[in-house]
């Protein structure tokens, strides 16, 4: 398979007040496969959020290159076939959401990209369904909460039929509630085979991921499947990372000899594991 | 309290005037204040009152709704009676100390108020039947013959959607950062127009730096959905003319034009 996105030497530096250089990004070699689901966890200050930036196109590499679906981001002529195909969702959902009716807002991707208008009104329609906030079609979006805000964000994007959609922390703002919201939906976007990359710092979040990125300092840290970067407990808790409770639990359990595997990831596989000692 | 606050003083009811394509709207307005202007005499006010009430009739939004919003005006209206009656010239019909009143000045003093009265009602009509964004896309749209004169017309369109959208939202971080101050003591209610004034800075500091922030973002969250100006962009609603506008274009011209032949033949 192909990469969908693609980064070789990967370097970023902030210019800060006083002509300080803040490197946020060291020499960072990264691919994505097309219709991968991809978390990128790391504390804050960790480059995460700069990576995504990069990718985008909304930053610009201090060295090396990025390439979306094979495209530069340096090319300038390609810069809006890189923002279709790699759509953004962000952290603050009210600050991403820029007309006064929602359908208004999901609109506004493909209405920047000139697709004639009962294509639009096709496409509209199409995501605010897939993401479940059809009935709200017709609010204003400050009458929504955290959750559904971030949904119709996230619908936004989905109209422009990406083939990537990169989350920047969407769910740092939200209640619980809300962020199994996004989650389920994240989900469901990678089963119709959207290549996500998830930008958290929320653990469990991770669970269900093809691939998980550990970042620290502007590299990458730990990588791997889930179960192999949550079963190094130590080398995480040493990068000041929560572990998953549950693994953190199979872990002590391990420790004290009681006979489990040691990379549980979920409740359920927990309840198994302590079933079949019993 | 401060959730209450609606927008603009649109009034959410169907009706076949809130139907009407925003861009005859407010055409239809512009035609309709130049015709007030044209008005000479009381007599013509039937006319334009015939006109206005069969408009709001049609528009189903309540007279007293549309009176209130008569009241913020009230004291110009008040000021252009007082003015007018005092200061015009002509039969004297009373003395009081250095101040004459006559005939003519009584008559002016009806005819402008009413001006302005009219004037207010036709003009609050447009906003009370058109929702914001039709508004900010009728005047898009209007403006957009203008674009080649260096009017940025889908500039000013963006930037009073984007205000729309932030109100409430500004509005509620108002409310939250005010009760974080005075659950620190903050005081915003005691005090003479000055110390007041003085006590909103507090306020006034962390609301200027969250739109500032919010502004950023917004702009990175536009760039990110290949926002690039006007250039190449299409609308997903586009606006049309039905028999209905055609019906509403002829009625307006015919009384504008009607007014302008019985005010100057």
């Amino acid at each position: 398979m192909s990469n969908m996105i693609e980064t070789k030497g990967l370097i970023f530096e902030y210019i800060g007040n006083d002509d300080d250089r803040v490197t946020a990004v060291k020499n960072l070699s990264l691919n994505v496969k097309k219709g991968e689901f991809v978390v990128i966890i790391g504390h804050n200050g960790s480059g995460k959020s700069t990576l995504a930036k990069l990718i985008n196109a909304i930053l610009l590499p201090s060295k090396g290159k990025v390439y979306v679906d094979n495209m530069d981001t340096f090319e300038e002529e390609k810069l809006w076939d890189i923002r279709q195909r790699a759509g953004m969702v962000f952290q603050n959902p009210d600050n991403q959401i820029v007309a006064t009716i929602v359908e208004e807002d999901v609109a506004f991707g493909p209405e920047n990209l000139g697709i004639d208008p009962p294509n639009i009104k096709k496409r509209v329609e199409e995501s605010l369904k897939a993401l479940g906030v059809y009935e709200l079609r017709r609010k204003p979006p400050h009458l929504l909460s955290g959750g559904q805000k971030q949904r119709v964000a996230i619908a936004g994007v989905l109209a422009m039929k990406p083939q990537c959609i990169i989350f920047d922390e969407p769910t740092a703002m939200l209640d619980p509630s809300g962020r199994n919201e996004v989650m389920d939906a994240v989900e469901k976007l990678k089963e119709e085979g959207i290549t996500i990359i998830h930008i958290t710092h929320f653990m469990d979040e991770a669970v269900y991921a093809d691939r998980v990125i550990v970042m620290e300092d502007g590299k990458i840290a730990l990588e791997g499947k889930p179960k192999d970067v949550f079963s190094k407990v130590e080398k995480l808790k040493e990068l000041g990372l929560d572990v998953p409770g549950v693994t953190l639990l199979s872990h002590s359990l391990n420790k004290e000899g009681i006979n489990i595997s040691k990379d549980i990831l979920t409740v359920d596989e927990m309840v198994s594991e302590l079933c079949q000692l019993l | 309290m401060l959730r209450d606050i609606t927008l603009g003083q649109y009034y959410p009811i169907d009706s076949i005037i809130h139907r009407l394509d925003p861009r005859l709207k407010i055409l239809a307005s512009f035609a309709y204040i130049i015709a007030l202007f044209i008005v000479k005499n009381i007599e013509t006010y039937t006319l334009v009152i015939a006109f206005l009430a069969s408009i709001i009739f049609l528009s189903k939004v309540p007279l007293k709704y549309i009176l209130k919003g008569l009241k913020p005006i009230l004291l110009i209206i008040v000021l252009t009676f007082g003015i007018n009656i005092f200061m015009t010239q002509g039969e004297l019909l009373y003395r009081v100390g250095p101040f004459k009143i006559t005939r003519e000045g009584i008559e002016m003093a009806i005819f402008m108020s009413f001006r302005l009265i009219f004037l207010i009602i036709g003009t609050s009509l447009l906003t009370l039947t058109t929702p914001p964004i039709e508004l900010t896309d009728g005047i898009e749209r209007c403006l957009n013959p203008f674009k080649r004169f260096g009017v940025p017309s889908h500039e000013l369109a963006m930037m009073m959607t984007i205000a729309l959208r932030f109100i409430p939202t500004l509005l509620e971080e108002t409310d939250k950062i005010m009760k974080a101050q005075m659950a620190r003591g903050a005081d915003f209610e005691s005090g003479n127009l000055v110390k007041r004034a003085k006590s909103l800075i507090p306020l006034l500091v962390p609301l200027f730096i969250g739109a500032f922030r919010r502004a950023d973002d917004l702009a990175m969250a536009m760039e990110a959905r290949c926002y690039r100006g006007g250039k190449n962009r299409t609308r997903m609603k586009q606006l049309k003319f039905s028999t209905r506008d055609y019906v509403a274009t002829a009625v307006v011209s015919g009384f504008v034009a009607f007014i302008f032949i019985i005010s100057y033949i």
